[in-house]
């Protein structure tokens, strides 16, 4: 009895030794998990955007790992390593090359939120040849030359470049009319700045489009009755309205409503996500919002439905936003390259993404629905996005495959 | 300072300590934590840059940023926009750094204490919006593929680490040259005490100025060097209010005022910054700044000078016991020598001629007019509020007369500045002691003795005798801190003796003294009085006063009331209803 037991005992030990061994071989050839790197402010003024891009990759690890993982590699498991990049360039920095010094055999990573941070941060990327996904605006990211930073988001200067000829477009499918003349009311930081620049330069002569107000103020402002009256007596047929302090777009969205402008009746048009946060919300309220456009890189859009919902169920946000929806599609992108290359490394990821040319997969989470990168990394026709705020929630109305309602534009009779 | 320390015992560990670091990237073969013992050094040059100035001189900067971010831009923009290797490009944005310090000290000097910090505060908040509205949000330093070493890139990090290292081994050896030169010692005395300092002969302005122009020229060449390694400028990375803290919370954990302070603050707080962020930061965001920030004020609680003078002042007192009581000074066993009288006819030493001043509708001196001999004893005389002190303001350039005319031997020295007039020859002591606590006796008397000597040596021995004269030369490595009362009398004295006056000004010098103790101090200025030295000194004490001058002047209001031998001015009625009230005045005559 006792010896049939040590027998027993002896031969499962035995087995599970055997079967130790068998994976350990099995992880020589294919690993049984491949790490991929996420460098985002976790602490600091920009915590909570780099908590919802955290958010955004572990639901696409998930995701991935739930319908079998990387399947070219044995249905290996994405596992997501998450770095804190802090408060500033120099932290970033840190980080990145802890990122690159402690796990060596990461294959790829994204980052790092500010375009500032993302610049240092891949500075040591591309010296340790790690390709690094980002979703910063900064034309110099790709820049510089380098070869293992890929670009998602439209830049900057593209942006500005952009927006004019996409509003044209929207206004005319919306409303059936090219609007003739545009007002502009800018606060000064470098962001606003350099997205208005373009349009005072080029609307007229490219477009047809007379600015017909111009005013630029220094946040925070104290009241905006004077700016918004000089608004109203030219009535320009759109606002261009690019600002960063949400204390100035509540006080300028507020003054407008009680003139008459607000609504969407005089179509007004924001950059970037600031005003389609859902701080906005508690801030301006539903009512006042409507109407409220923004042009942005990318956002939730039409077909990702399913993971919108889940994201709402799991994080209790009413909405992925840019940063969560593009770092989800990071993960996928990653995930993508590395079937392509069939191997768990680095730079055959690289070489993968380098070559990628997909209208599906990875791309149903980007404008353009295509992720083809250009020689410096820069990801073609980038494109923008549209947001207009509908009925208490921030929908893309442009472009038409990734909107989800129809832009509101009003009828000029 | 005046009992040297060898140089070779504050060098050795110094170099011990950078080889030591530059040996480490040798050993250390993972990346990051070579970054991290590259950035160490950066941050330790960058708080002894600030050191040099707020350390040292007192007045704390709250904007060095502004040097820093200076010198990180000239770097990054020069590289980027014209091809100008960070070779060339960290020396140059060394002498912008030193111009910025000119720019920046000129204006800002006449500000003091709180307000000058505050007005530094605000350079790099207004340089960070200067270079947003430029456009240079982002600057990238470009990658250099093919002549790396060239434009200061290797492939191999050490380099950057022992580029670090040497940049830290000239920073120190700047601060241990300058705490050797008469120039720091001036500093010092001007963070102890800056009238003072004055009164003594440093030329403050001109003293902080060169001490912001170093501090400057340090830091700029630092953030060049910052720029290297970061590769990306921004104007929140270089002029953030936390670059600008950042050296102030290495400098004041490590210590102020000595070239290991930064260096001990960078390679304790850096590491632990980087260890925090690295263990906790995405595990529990944000507990990393709340861990840093308790350690900090764990130390500063516990060591409020900072953990260099909290270990030296320990080592100190476990060495040597404390100095014994007996160090009290005692009576100079030699009685005063002889002295006669200066003759009527005895040239004047100094004139003063219908001499007025008024505060906002308060005329504390009024068309005052006398003259004192050479060789003499003159006291002056007054009750409260008379004006006494304020005449002695206005003699040695505290205070601008409204008019009137101050000759010291014959030249008008009205509008000078204090150090000016106390190197033409007049010193002053005060009423209220104003010693340097920090420093040792020997140290508190040699700043005054800079005033007219030109080497470190002639100093000395100008301080020597002047400690001799005032009988304190046994006790000249005490701290200025723990003195008596009769100490710091002396050592006052002392001070401004070093400065080889031909008149003295004793405000109040027989304050607060006992009997014995004021038999002492009578002693020492007879015996000036004997080295053919002026004294005019003020004194409430009129039994002293009687015995030691030859003539009074009297105030009342801030007008000369009586003037004459001492016998004859205790008898004039006037001075007695001025002092005791008209009463007594009526009772005694």
């Amino acid at each position: 009895m006792t010896q049939t037991r040590r027998d027993v005992m002896a031969a499962t030990l035995g087995l599970t030794a055997a079967t130790g061994l068998t994976v350990r071989i099995g992880q020589a050839q294919a690993p049984a998990e491949v790490k991929v790197g996420l460098l985002v402010p976790l602490s600091g003024p920009w915590a909570r955007f780099g908590e919802i891009m955290r958010r955004g990759a572990e639901l696409a690890v998930r995701h991935i790992n739930e319908r079998g993982g990387v399947a070219a590699l044995n249905g290996a498991r994405m596992r997501l390593v998450v770095l804190d990049a802090g408060d500033s360039t120099e932290k970033a920095k840190n980080a990145a090359q802890r990122m690159v010094a402690q796990e060596p055999d990461m294959v790829a990573a994204t980052g790092a939120y500010l375009s500032s941070f993302t610049l240092a941060a891949t500075e040591v990327t591309e010296r340790a040849e790690l390709l690094m996904l980002t979703l910063s605006y900064s034309d110099l990211i790709t820049g510089r030359g380098f070869r293992y930073v890929f670009q998602t988001s439209s830049r900057a200067g593209d942006q500005a470049r952009e927006a004019i000829p996409t509003l044209m477009q929207l206004a005319q499918s919306a409303s059936g009319r090219r609007p003739e003349t545009v007002g502009i009311l800018t606060d000064n930081t470098a962001a606003s700045i350099s997205f208005v620049e373009p349009i005072r330069q080029e609307a007229q002569a490219r477009f047809g489009v007379r600015v017909v107000v111009d005013e630029t103020f220094t946040p925070p402002l104290s009241d905006a009755t004077q700016l918004v009256q000089r608004i109203r007596s030219r009535r320009p047929d759109m606002l261009i309205f690019p600002v960063t302090v949400i204390s100035d777009a509540k006080l300028v969205i507020e003054k407008m409503n009680e003139f008459g402008l607000g609504r969407g009746r005089l179509p007004t048009i924001a950059n970037g996500i600031a005003v389609a946060q859902t701080d906005m919300l508690q801030n301006v309220g539903a009512e006042q919002l409507e109407g409220l456009m923004t042009v942005v890189a990318n956002w939730d859009a039409k077909g990702q439905e399913q993971i919108i919902e889940e994201w709402r169920r799991e994080t209790n946000e009413p909405w992925m936003t840019q940063n969560a929806i593009s770092t989800y599609g990071d993960m996928w992108i990653v995930k993508y390259a590395l079937e392509a290359a069939r191997r768990a490394d680095r730079n055959a990821v690289a070489q993968a993404i380098r070559t990628m040319d997909v209208t599906d997969g990875p791309a149903a989470y980007f404008p353009g629905r295509r992720i083809k990168f250009d020689a410096n990394g820069l990801r073609e026709n980038a494109g923008l996005m549209v947001v207009q705020w509908q009925g208490g929630r921030p929908v893309t109305v442009y472009p038409s495959q990734s909107a989800v309602a129809e832009a509101v534009w009003p009828r000029r009779t | 300072m005046f009992v040297p320390r060898p140089l070779l015992r504050t060098v050795l560990p110094v170099a011990a300590f950078l080889a030591l670091w530059a040996l480490a990237f040798l050993l250390v073969t993972n990346s990051y934590y070579r970054l991290v013992l590259t950035i160490v050094p950066i941050w330790a040059v960058f708080g002894l840059a600030w050191n040099l100035l707020s350390g040292y001189s007192g007045l704390i900067s709250f904007g060095h940023a502004s040097f820093f971010g200076l010198g990180a831009y000239a770097v990054a923009l020069a590289f980027a926009e014209w091809h100008v290797s960070p070779w060339i490009g960290i020396p140059v944005a060394g002498l912008l750094g030193c111009l910025a310090g000119v720019v920046i000290g000129v204006p800002t000097f006449r500000l003091r204490g709180h307000y000058f910090a505050l007005a530094m505060l605000a350079y790099p908040l207004a340089l960070l919006h200067v270079f947003l509205w430029l456009g240079y949000q982002e600057v990238s330093l470009p990658m250099r593929r093919e002549d790396g070493p060239a434009f200061m890139q290797f492939a191999d990090a050490r380099i950057y680490g022992w580029i670090a290292v040497a940049l830290l081994g000239g920073a120190m050896a700047l601060t241990i040259a300058v705490e050797r030169a008469r120039f720091g010692l001036s500093l010092i005395a001007i963070k102890q005490n800056e009238a003072a300092a004055e009164a003594a002969g440093i030329d403050t302005w001109r003293t902080k100025l060169v001490a912001i122009v170093m501090s400057g020229g340090l830091a700029s060449a630092i953030g060049g060097f910052y720029a290297v390694i970061l590769l990306v400028v921004t104007p929140e990375a270089v002029f953030g209010m936390l670059v600008s803290a950042q050296a102030l919370t290495v400098t004041m954990f490590g210590g102020i005022a000595t070239p290991w302070g930064p260096v001990i603050g960078s390679v304790v707080l850096i590491p632990l910054s980087e260890v925090l962020q690295a263990e906790l930061g995405a595990t529990i965001p944000g507990i990393q700044g709340f861990v840093f920030g308790a350690a900090i004020i764990a130390v500063v609680l516990v060591a409020p000078e900072g953990v260099f003078w909290r270990v030296a002042d320990a080592l100190a007192r476990r060495r040597a016991p404390p100095a014994p009581e007996a160090s009290a000074v005692e009576a100079p066993t030699d009685a005063a020598p002889p002295r006669t009288q200066p003759a009527a006819d005895a040239p004047v030493i100094l004139e003063v001629r219908n001499l007025s001043k008024s505060f906002s509708g308060l005329r504390a001196v009024q068309q005052m007019s006398f003259a004192v001999r050479q060789g003499e004893i003159l006291g002056i005389i007054g009750p409260n509020g008379a004006g006494k002190t304020t005449v002695f303001n206005l003699l040695n350039g505290f205070l601008r007369p409204d008019e009137g005319e101050i000759l010291l031997e014959g030249r008008s020295i009205v509008g000078w500045r204090p150090h000016k007039v106390c190197r033409a020859g007049a010193g002053r002591t005060f009423q209220i002691m104003r010693p340097f606590p920090r420093l040792t006796i020997a140290d508190n008397v040699m700043v005054g003795a800079f005033a007219r000597t030109r080497t470190l040596d002639e100093a000395r021995a100008v301080t020597a005798d002047a400690l001799r004269l005032v009988g304190l030369d046994r006790d000249v490595r005490q701290l200025a801190g723990g003195l008596t009362n009769l100490q710091l009398r002396l050592m006052e004295i002392a001070r401004a003796l070093a400065g080889q006056p031909r008149i003295l000004l004793l405000d109040e010098t027989l304050a607060g003294l006992g009997a014995p103790e004021v038999e002492v101090l009578l002693v020492v200025i007879r015996r000036l009085a004997a080295r053919g030295i002026t004294i005019v000194i003020i004194e409430h004490t009129m039994h002293a006063m009687v015995r030691l001058v030859d003539r009074f002047i009297v105030l009342d209001h801030g007008a000369l009331l009586s003037e004459g031998a001492p016998a004859d001015v205790m008898r004039n009625p006037a001075v007695i209803e001025a002092y005791l009230g008209k009463k007594w005045q009526r009772a005694d005559a």
